[in-house]
């Protein structure tokens, strides 16, 4: 697993390309635009499981979250009133600053020691590595057959949490007189 | 210096020639590592320090997202070496965006709910279970 030549490129401009998408998202002033950073960080991501071999996760990824979560998001900005973020001098963050620094410089230095100890499972820096050929079949057609055969069961209980969702998300978000016109 | 900046590329022990040589070289598995861990931290930031609970959502989605490059660098590393043929990885991956596709929804709602009864998104406005 190297990337090489114009991978690279593709590789330094997609990365570049989510880590600024997200950091504008968390230093958004209006949520509409953090909605659209996110849409743009969430595209990026899927560019990189392109450059994985990953289509299919790729084009889930598009599908699943640019083409419902962000929708789904934008909608419930409509519903709730978050402009005066935009117009007054309201304040941005909590005054918790120094504990989430703290909590990533911990994060950062755990992440450092793991790496350490797991590096004899990495490969050297600048070694090359021996590399045994893929057996390309489709990556789709992998896929598929991995879900339904190793994880049919998880699968299944996938569609009884999304109908969970679907039932539970109504049921939150009805009204009072909703609730009294339909029980 | 043009002459000093090809001659500090061929000489790799001089911290630009370094610099460059590390720039353009392959790049495997430690680099997405890199980028995901980036993604993380940025993600728990978001989490910790804004008051839009809208953007705190936003911000987890990110922190599921780096988890999920985690796994497909890895199933990519580990099918390159030959040490394992399926890809779980992916399965994995895609039970992550299911689960974080019923989370946004339930979270949704809720916020929704929220709005209807407090008229506010803001989280230090909304602490009537705090101890």
């Amino acid at each position: 697993m190297e990337l090489k030549g114009a991978q690279i490129v593709f590789y330094y401009g997609l990365a570049f390309f989510v880590l600024i998408m997200a950091v504008s998202l968390i230093r958004a002033r209006s949520a509409v635009h953090a909605a659209l950073y996110l849409m743009g960080a969430l595209i990026g991501v899927a560019g990189l499981f392109v450059l994985l071999h990953a289509e299919f996760v790729a084009g889930a990824q598009i599908l699943i979250y640019v083409g419902g979560v962000v929708v789904l998001f934008i909608f419930v900005i409509m519903l709730v009133n978050v402009r005066e973020e935009i117009t007054e001098a309201t304040r941005l963050f909590t005054r918790q600053e120094a504990v989430a620094w703290a909590l990533v410089g911990a994060m950062l230095i755990a992440t450092i020691i793991a790496l350490r100890r797991e590096a004899h499972l990495l490969p050297p820096a600048h070694a090359p590595m021996e590399e045994t050929p893929l057996a390309l079949a489709e990556d789709t057609q992998r896929v598929g057959s991995a879900l339904y055969t190793r994880a049919a069961l998880p699968f299944e209980i996938a569609s009884l949490l999304l109908l969970v969702a679907i039932v539970g998300s109504v049921i939150l978000a009805r009204t009072r007189r909703q609730e009294e016109t339909f029980d | 210096m043009h002459v000093a900046m090809i001659w500090a590329l061929q000489e790799p022990t001089s911290f630009v020639g370094r610099f460059f040589e590390g720039l353009t070289a392959p790049k495997g598995i430690v680099d997405f590592l890199v980028v995901s861990f980036m993604l993380f931290a940025i993600g728990v930031l978001g989490v910790l320090t804004r008051r839009n609970i809208l953007i705190i959502f936003m911000s987890i989605e990110l922190i599921l997202n780096a988890a999920n490059l985690n796994f497909i660098a890895f199933t990519r590393y580990w099918q390159a070496m030959g040490r394992i043929s399926e890809n779980m990885g992916h399965i994995f991956t895609i039970f992550i965006i299911v689960v974080a596709a019923a989370e946004a929804v339930i979270g949704l709602g809720i916020l929704i709910a929220l709005y209807r009864n407090r008229q506010t998104v803001a989280i230090d406005e909304i602490n009537l279970l705090k101890w």
